[in-house]
């Protein structure tokens, strides 16, 4: 009697576990036809805002395809949902939330659709991207899972009062140009022993993602555009991180930069130091919290004999289509909508930030904006001249070799440049061994 | 009358293995299962995302080449060689003071003990700001005294020191009533005869004091060394385990290659190796200690 | 100066040692920012702006709850299946007693450091990360309490038992009516020590769960104190500690003796 009643039991249970399975797969509607895409912006306000817009837009021009936007929880990292997401098999079919530095984690399981695979990718691509840069975005084996969307190009931010007061009278272009001004600027302005003014201040913990406010923007300028890995081998225990190494040791061992933790604010929003490593997220920030602060926007400090552009890194953050999706046309139609000329310009607009495009300095579009926001025609003209992360697996890991390494030589001072890049490689080079 | 004793003997063990029952299942889920998986793991490349990948050995040949993981156990033992002697000597010295006819004695007892209670995030967070360079409360006293300010968690030398003071400072209570329980319980007549033998105080202390207070004593030991590997949340918000790797203690290591770098595999052999170590530790120091007295 | 007056001098400045950091905390979350460092216990301008910002910045209100939640359920479950597996330890027979005891021992040995990582993924495996599952039930069985139960039952006169037995209670009427209520002492101190405890665990709930809004007190005021959100102000940060601070010292400054005793009593076990 009893096993019966199990048996049935167990086949209902299973019925029920098998109808909730298929219906959450099941995108289409069978009553109107229409087919049904989950889309998951970047949780911050003015990225929401924007994808609200597009997606409405959207919606009412392709009624048979119908988009469903879900904001990523706000407490999480994007990076921790998304491989939640992929190891249980519920991830969107798009996000636009791609950082290019989590890829290898993504495509690891196979959890996205190369794009590539696409007939038009490649002129859509060409078309808005440089060459040089798209290049970037490809995976080892040659295909392309992340559609480049937006940078935050790192530039150096400094405070022109500073400066002037200081007799400083343009933002310095090298190495030997900041430290000759930090000379000036760094100073004890009320007689009480402490320094007052800094030329610049960083964390002095060893936190892996604060290179890429320091040492790896500052890398890519000093190397002209190479990270740290070429072809997979590491390849950046090179001169240029040596001097960058040297660069950041003086700062430090010359008292130009605290060696201590920063509390009771942000300095450079309370003007106690000259200058700020940030990308064009901070012009916000600075005209919310410190509307009076005169400040300008300049590239990266390079070593006194660099040659050609100045280079930096682009906190891009790009769009990929998942490989859970039924539909993946209609997936990549939507991803061509998000970075047509006009949505780019509702990108400006809405949220201050660059789209990865070649053409925006030439295209007539984005004249007006920019007219009204000289400063972020600076990051414009930086945006051609940026380069991502290494699809690599265990950045993390990585650049918590490097930041230990950095924090003995530049902040401590107790190993030599040379020695400290020397280690960093070697250790990455134990981590990259370890995955093989 | 037998029968009725026979039934009722029948009866006590079902019911008894109704009684134990939570603890069984209990004890396969959560004692049994995960050290069956742990040592599983430790031979193993896992993720959590991806499926596992058999490596072998190769965690434990990574482990012996790892510098994090000797500099761990090392900053493990400069944190007890500062934090146990002063945790002993702070408590019984406290001890003997409060041992006699005092007027609130209790209220002395009670704050001693305050720190005990409170959540280490309270005490992390104090010592924070006591300890801070520029504004804390004793560079402060410091600079107002003359003297020079300390750099006390932002010198790869003064910060795993700092952190032992500051444990020392939060457990100190349990063992300064340990203590005076110990002490409470020495005879009197031990003293007495002590003193028909002519001894002098500090006599007393070192042959009729210290020996009975020998458990206490390896109590301490034991527990402090225990909590000593276990460090957690001291350096994790502090320090993040720097300047320099200096407060990296056993147990955030483990937590940052498992949680922050996602090398579960390796992290259940940090883990493994650890309790090994702490085992056999305890167990040298409880020999050593029952021997010298 | 007499040897008793030196003896108050030390008993004060250790007076001054563990209480003073205490005073000033809470005085210095009452104080406008930039008075914060200095000694002073008093400011002319007294504010709740620290305090203010706590509230508005994270969920405490919630944490604190979910303390509440997470260790009365954990410190209840202890005490009923940790009496229940002590007596059955203490009184009854049954096959296998001899190593279960050994086993719970065993148990008790064992670091967190081993148990830590399989115990999460098996929290993973049963989808019971971000629920309160994760942070209530690894803990619902405590060794040091069973063997403080056993230890303790012990020494209840087994005549007593015998005689409930004859009465034809069942083993689970006696151990409610009459070994429970015969034990109170250690009831209170298996329960003061499990829901301490319980209550100031941090590195199971940090790794357990993520969501705001079931983090417990001590997690989500080390995640306001590491993120950056405090914007380092220190008002703030000790406003956040005080608040964790003041159940515990409140709930201590009242039952102070039983706290004391069980917290030092399990040490001697040790």
């Amino acid at each position: 009697m009893e096993l019966r009643h199990a048996q049935k039991f167990f086949q209902v249970f299973l019925v029920a576990v098998l109808a909730g399975c298929g219906s959450r797969q099941e995108t289409a509607n069978p009553s109107s036809g229409t087919i049904e895409l989950t889309y998951w912006p970047a949780p911050n306000i003015q990225e929401i805002q924007l994808a609200d817009s597009l997606v409405h837009v959207w919606n009412r021009t392709h009624p048979a395809i119908h988009i469903r936007m879900q904001p990523i929880p706000v407490s999480q990292s994007t990076e921790e949902v998304l491989l939640a997401a992929i190891a249980g098999k519920t991830t969107p079919d798009i996000c636009s939330n791609i950082w290019p530095g989590a890829l290898h984690d993504y495509t690891q399981s196979g959890g996205l659709i190369p794009l590539d695979t696409f007939p038009d990718f490649d002129s859509v691509a060409s078309a808005r991207v440089p060459a040089e840069l798209l290049k970037t975005f490809r995976s080892a084996d040659g295909h392309c899972f992340q559609f480049p969307w937006k940078s935050n190009p790192v530039m150096m931010f400094y405070n022109k009062r500073l400066f002037r007061e200081a007799g400083v009278d343009s933002a310095p272009r090298t190495y030997s140009e900041f430290l000759r001004d930090a000379q000036k600027v760094t100073r004890d302005t009320n007689g009480d022993g402490q320094t007052d003014i800094w030329m610049g201040e960083r964390d002095i913990r060893p936190i892996w993602w604060q290179r890429l406010f320091d040492f790896y923007p500052f890398y890519i300028a000093a190397s002209g555009g190479k990270t740290l890995f070429t072809a997979n081998a590491v390849t950046y225990g090179d001169e240029s991180a040596v001097k960058v190494f040297d660069f950041f040791q003086k700062c430090y061992s010359y008292g130009y930069f605290p060696r201590t933790f920063f509390q009771g604010g942000d300095p450079f929003l309370l003007e106690k130091k000259a200058t700020h490593f940030a990308g064009p997220w901070e012009v916000a920030t600075i005209e919310k919290y410190a509307p009076g602060l005169e400040f300008g926007v300049a590239p990266l400090p390079v070593p006194d004999d660099h040659q050609g552009p100045v280079y930096t890194t682009g906190d891009f953050k790009n769009i990929s289509i998942f490989s859970t999706t039924t539909h993946p046309r209609e997936a990549w139609e939507f991803v061509k909508f998000l970075v047509t000329a006009e949505h780019d310009l509702l990108l400006l607009e809405i949220c201050n930030q660059i789209p990865v495009r070649g053409d925006l300095e030439t295209n007539p579009l984005f004249a007006s904006y920019f007219h009204r926001n000289p400063l972020m025609t600076k990051f414009a003209q930086q945006a051609p001249y940026t380069r991502g992360m290494d699809a690599v697996p265990d950045l993390k890991e990585i650049f918590d070799a490097i930041s230990q390494e950095y924090e003995i030589c530049a902040v401590y001072d107790r190993k030599s440049p040379a020695e400290a890049i020397r280690d960093a490689v070697d250790r990455t080079r134990s981590i990259v061994e370890w995955n093989q | 009358m037998r029968g009725r004793y026979l039934s009722v003997k029948r009866k006590n063990d079902r019911q008894a293995y109704l009684f134990v029952m939570p603890y069984v299942l209990y004890f396969l889920a959560f004692v049994a299962y995960p050290l069956i998986f742990s040592i599983v793991l430790m031979f193993n490349r896992w993720n959590i995302v991806t499926p596992m990948e058999w490596i072998g050995i190769r965690n434990f040949v990574r482990m012996i080449h790892d510098p994090l993981f000797f500099k761990s156990l090392g900053n493990t033992i400069i944190f007890l060689l500062i934090h146990i002697p002063l945790q002993v000597v702070v408590a019984l010295g406290l001890a003997i003071l409060l041992n006699a006819k005092l007027k609130f004695r209790f209220f002395f007892r009670a704050v001693y003990f305050m720190p005990v209670v409170v959540s280490g995030v309270v005490v992390t967070i104090l010592w924070q700001q006591l300890y801070s360079f520029d504004y804390g409360i004793l560079n402060n006293i410091l600079s107002s005294i003359g003297l020079p300010r300390i750099p006390w968690l932002v010198d790869a030398a003064y910060a795993m020191p700092s952190i032992a003071i500051m444990a020392t400072w939060k457990n100190v209570g349990i063992y300064i009533v340990l203590f005076l329980v110990g002490l409470q319980n020495i005879p009197a007549e031990l003293y007495e005869a002590a003193s028909l033998d002519g001894a002098s105080k500090a006599k007393k202390f070192f042959h009729v004091t210290l020996p009975m207070l020998n458990p206490t004593i390896i109590a301490i030991v034991i527990l402090s060394t225990i909590g000593g590997f276990s460090l957690f949340i001291e350096p994790y918000v502090l320090t993040g385990g720097g300047p320099m790797q200096s407060t990296l203690s056993t147990m955030l290591y483990i937590y940052n290659q498992a949680f922050y770098f996602d090398h579960m595999g390796y992290a259940a052999t940090l883990g493994i190796v650890f309790a090994i170590i702490i085992l056999t530790v305890v167990g040298i120091q409880r020999r050593v200690i029952e021997a010298e007295t | 100066m007499t040897g008793k007056m030196i003896r108050y001098m030390f008993l004060l400045a250790g007076l001054l040692v563990f209480g003073y950091p205490f005073v000033w905390m809470i005085v210095g979350s009452f104080k406008p920012e930039l008075e914060i460092p200095n000694l002073k216990l008093w400011s002319s301008l007294m504010t709740f702006n620290s305090y203010r910002q706590v509230f508005t910045k994270i969920p405490i209100a919630r944490a604190f709850l979910n303390s509440v939640l997470v260790s009365f359920t954990v410190t209840s479950c202890v005490v009923v299946l940790g009496s229940m597996v002590g007596y059955a330890l203490a009184k009854l027979r049954f096959a296998g007693k001899g190593i279960l005891y050994i086993l719970i021992l065993f148990t008790m040995m064992i670091p967190f450091q081993i148990t830590l990582i399989p115990q999460y993924v098996l929290m993973v495996k049963l989808g019971w990360t971000d629920t309160y599952l994760s942070l209530i039930v690894p803990s619902m069985m405590s060794g040091l309490s069973i063997i403080l139960f056993r230890q303790f039952f012990m020494g209840i006169p087994q005549a007593l038992i015998d005689a409930a037995r004859i009465d034809g209670c069942s083993e689970f009427q006696i151990l409610i009516r009459l070994i429970w209520p015969l034990s109170v002492p250690v009831i209170i101190t298996v329960a003061i020590l499990t829901f301490m405890a319980s209550w100031n665990d941090v590195l199971w709930p940090l790794i357990v769960v993520r969501d705001r809004s079931l983090m417990t007190m001590p997690q989500l005021v080390t995640i306001f104190v590491i993120g950056g959100e405090s914007e380092s102000q220190l008002g703030s940060l000790l406003a956040a500690a005080t608040l964790l601070a003041l159940p515990v010292i409140l709930a201590y400054a009242f039952f102070q003796r039983y706290f004391i005793e069980s917290m030092s009593s399990s040490g001697i076990k040790g």
